[in-house]
């Protein structure tokens, strides 16, 4: 299998780099032959990607201990379905992962890509396919999921047991898949500017890419966080880790450019700016990347600390220059159709709403590197952590907040004060109500009232506008209320899917300030039998038990939770301990309702069989968990393919004789 | 311990025309749980312990990477949290509690730079670029809104033939709905300018 999955790697090596020089060159030559032998290449790639990995896929099921990476991330006594896992527990095989799904992408979106962009088509491929040449690159010399033991060792090491969790199956694949995916739309961009295009053409394969990666990064950071609440231990989701912000940063560039090329696709304007968001997008995942690989700032996640940080920071230097000087190169090409009608616009206020994402991004950059820059100016060794990036970031992210109320409710290109006052009075009204009686039932946290009043405030201004629309449908066409709403999500799905993944902002809103502001913690040490009391809950510790596993002992404990002497329920919470990693991974027990969690946590197990545990009341934190689902029914809605409705769009001939819009700038 | 759970009403069991009413209540429902956990929350004789886990969230650990006190789990943040509530009982406020801290294990073991010093740069930097960043798109959105529309000859042709439909369209939509963007669904607005940009079709 060893030498199948090398001898795969290799080829698609080659294959990749035939594929990046063939689709330029025949490009250049005029040679239609030699790009399409170029994207065959490529096709071939994804097959030879897929041989490897199932390549180690059989040596881990098969636990074929002399391939190293197999020995030193599973164990005989691994079960199957952790070979998911244990694949990119490691450098090596997330680097083949990583491969392997961006030659997949790259054959989908090459295959699929729309008609009018198919001139550019071989630069795009070509980017594409320099990208996967480096990471193929580096995976076979440097970092060979498949180098093989000297000996052949009885047993492995075994797999990290804080990897063994059901959001572990999905949090790296995601987020691995998110980053990468950024390479999409921005191959898009670069054949666009490369091809001499920079109009519109590449604009509906950048949004559609740019939405599969920003989905794919929410989702991996919405899972990341919901594991470290439930394995981590100490109660909260997010803290800024380093590589928690690797990830976060090029999902807010992403936001930004699927935001502000909307305003491209529908209004022809900010052609320049949607190719540096894209850049930037880019430059900010390769940063990520090499955080990630790089191990070179302390994190919880050093699971694949090496030396291969150097790399990366040489690609993402070539990654973020080239694409500036190509940018630079065509930016006389690259003028709006039209220039903004008025600052109350939403053209406006997506502008602004790119600058606020972009500064969050920028502040969580500058806090994951001042560290370094104290150390080389100030010979100052000084921690970033979570108190500074909550106390920087907090402000924007409700400023993001408030744009997403607003943004919707205006027009585009110019609002009038009257239809202003319309659309955006009720629901402003309804926030300050909200405000005003949280403060009248004594509610004085200014932050928590802010968010509250916004979050009612967005929430209102999309339901209202769901209402309004339905109205609309139920008066002209005499459908009920029901089918109303749901033929208006259907016709027009950009838009209301995009108010679904706003209304699961809201719901994250609302954990991250249920926890932020209001959540109690108590750290205690119960013998069996004994009980405290946190908030209005009574727990009462029952006792543990100890079970030893093959690589493992379990310490279960038990408690019983009431609530004004009457039993609610019975919580089990474990508490394992790898002697083979000198390490402990607990399970916590939550009780989980959309008002707030009871969570239980056993933080040590003492000999005398009492147990200290941590037990936290984390108020709305439900609502953020809800928010994933919702958010990925919304992003499908928005995603969904729109039919292309001839009768309604051939509103006169001067259109139809303008044919493909590339006769714009 | 009065207070025991606050459901939030569900906007499902109310018609669609008191549906303004129930989202500010739905809300109020939510915020209000940890309203009553405020009520419910009792402090420490000597000290109250949310301080100091506040004070435990401001301390890294000095094994574990990237970690407070508050989270890491070893035996030293444990101590180092009990020295924090031991100093608090004592009396000492956070200031001389964190400056402890500074003194034995360096400026790196505070969670945030301090924000004295050289370190104000850490701070002050991202405000200023906040601001800078707000003026420059001031700036550009104005000069763009000045500078008219772009010549006509640089515009895609159908548009000539549209403008008077757009404009109706517009104002058509100002005056109907009142959030006047300019793709409202429906029977009424499958309108043939509204979207200049072409069919919506995706890759």
């Amino acid at each position: 299998m060893a030498d199948l999955g090398s001898i795969s790697l290799w080829i698609a090596l080659a294959l990749a780099a035939y594929s990046t020089v063939g689709s330029v060159g025949g490009k250049l030559r005029l040679s239609p032959a030699l790009v399409e032998s170029a994207q065959s290449a490529m096709y071939a790639a994804v097959l030879a990607l897929l041989v490897a990995t199932f390549s180690l896929v059989i040596a881990f099921i098969g636990h074929d201990f002399e391939i190293a990476y197999v020995a030193a991330h599973s164990d005989l006594a691994m079960p199957n379905k952790f070979t998911w896992v244990a694949f990119y527990a490691g450098n090596e095989g997330s680097l083949l992962y990583i491969a392997t799904i961006l030659s997949i992408m790259s054959a989908i979106a090459v295959w699929r890509c729309p008609e009018r962009f198919k001139d550019a088509l071989p630069y795009t491929t070509a980017v594409l396919m320099l990208t996967l040449t480096f990471f193929l690159a580096v995976t076979a010399v440097m970092a060979n999921p498949f180098d093989k033991l000297p000996f052949v060792p009885l047993d492995g090491e075994g797999i990290n047991p804080l990897l063994t969790h059901f959001g572990m199956f999905f949090h790296p694949p995601a987020l691995m898949a998110g980053l990468i995916g950024i390479t999409v739309p921005f191959a898009f961009a670069m054949g666009s500017m490369l091809a001499g295009k920079t109009g519109d053409e590449w604009v509906d394969a950048g949004r559609v890419w740019g939405m599969i990666s920003w989905v794919l990064l929410a989702s991996g950071l919405l899972l990341g966080s919901w594991w470290a609440y439930t394995i981590l231990g100490w109660g909260g989701f997010w803290f800024w880790d380093p590589v928690e912000n690797a990830a976060f940063m090029p999902w807010l560039g992403l936001t930004a450019f699927i935001h502000s090329i909307m305003v491209q696709k529908r209004r022809g304007m900010f052609r320049m700016w949607n190719i540096v968001l894209i850049n930037v997008a880019f430059g900010l995942a390769l940063y990520g990347m090499f955080m990630n690989r790089g191990g070179s700032v302390p994190s919880v996640h050093s699971f694949g600390a090496s030396s291969l940080g150097w790399i990366f920071l040489m690609f993402l230097a070539i990654g973020v220059l080239i694409p500036f000087a190509i940018f630079i190169w065509r930016y006389p090409l690259l003028r709006s159709a039209r220039n903004l009608d008025s600052m109350l616009s939403r053209e406006a206020a997506f502008l602004v709403n790119n600058l606020l994402l972009l500064a969050i991004a920028f502040v969580t950059l500058w806090g994951t590197v001042y560290p370094l820059i104290s150390r080389l100016t100030n010979d100052e060794e000084i921690t970033v952590a979570r108190p500074f990036y909550d106390q920087v970031n907090g402000p924007l992210m409700l400023g993001l907040v408030f744009l997403m109320g607003v943004g919707p409710l205006i027009p585009w290109r110019k609002a009038g004060l009257a239809s202003l006052r319309r659309s955006l009075l009720p629901p402003a009204v309804a926030g300050l109500v909200t405000v005003a009686i949280l403060v009248a039932f004594g509610l004085y946290k200014e932050y928590a009232l802010i968010a509250f009043g916004l979050a009612t405030f967005v929430t209102f201004g999309i339901l209202m506008e769901w209402y309004r629309g339905a109205r609309a449908r139920n008066r002209s066409s005499g459908e009920n209320y029901a089918a109303a709403f749901l033929h208006l999500i259907w016709a027009n799905r950009p838009r209301y899917g995009g108010y679904i993944v706003h209304l699961s902002v809201v719901m994250v809103t609302l954990g991250i300030v249920g926890t932020s502001f209001f959540n109690t913690q108590r750290d205690v040490v119960l013998s069996p039998g004994e009980r405290v009391t946190i908030e209005n809950y009574e727990l009462v510790y029952l006792g543990s038990i100890e079970t030893p596993k093959s690589n493992r002992t379990e310490y279960t404990s038990t408690v019983q939770v009431f609530r004004g002497g009457e039993l609610l329920e019975t919580l089990r919470t474990t508490r394992a301990f790898y002697p083979n990693f000198n390490m402990a991974s607990t399970r916590a027990a939550i009780r989980s309702t959309p008002v707030e969690d009871l969570f239980i946590v056993p933080s040590e197990n003492l000999p005398d069989g009492s147990v200290g545990f941590r037990i936290l009341v984390n108020p709305l934190i439900w609502w953020m968990w809800v928010a994933g689902p919702v958010m990925l029914v919304g992003t499908v809605i928005a995603l969904w393919p729109q039919p292309v409705r001839v009768p309604a769009r051939v509103p006169s001939p001067s259109r139809i004789a303008a044919g493909p819009r590339s006769s714009v700038a | 311990m009065k207070l025991l759970i606050h459901y939030p009403s569900t906007p499902k069991r109310h018609p669609w025309a008191v549906l303004p009413l129930t989202m500010v209540a739905f809300f109020i429902g939510l915020a209000f749980a940890p309203v009553s956990n405020l009520h419910a929350q009792t402090s420490e004789p000597t000290f109250s312990e949310r301080e100091a886990q506040t004070i435990d969230r401001m301390i890294m650990c000095p094994v574990c990477p990237a970690e407070t006190i508050d989270q890491a789990q070893v035996e030293i943040s444990k101590q180092m949290r009990e020295i924090v509530r031991e100093m608090l009982a004592e009396g000492n406020d956070r200031e001389e509690i964190l400056d402890f801290f500074v003194q034995r294990y360096g400026k790196d073991i505070l969670a945030a730079p301090p924000k004295s010093g050289a370190n104000l740069v850490a701070w002050l930097l991202p405000v200023g670029g906040v601001v800078a960043g707000l003026a420059a798109v001031f700036f550009v959105i104005r000069s763009m809104t000045q500078r008219g529309p772009v010549p006509a000859s640089s515009q895609p042709v159908y548009d000539d033939g549209l403008a008077p439909y757009l404009q109706l369209v517009d104002r058509h939509l100002d005056l109907n709905r009142g959030g006047g963007t300019s793709n409202l669904p429906g029977p009424a607005v499958e309108s043939p300018g509204t979207d200049p940009s072409g069919p919506d079709e995706s890759s």
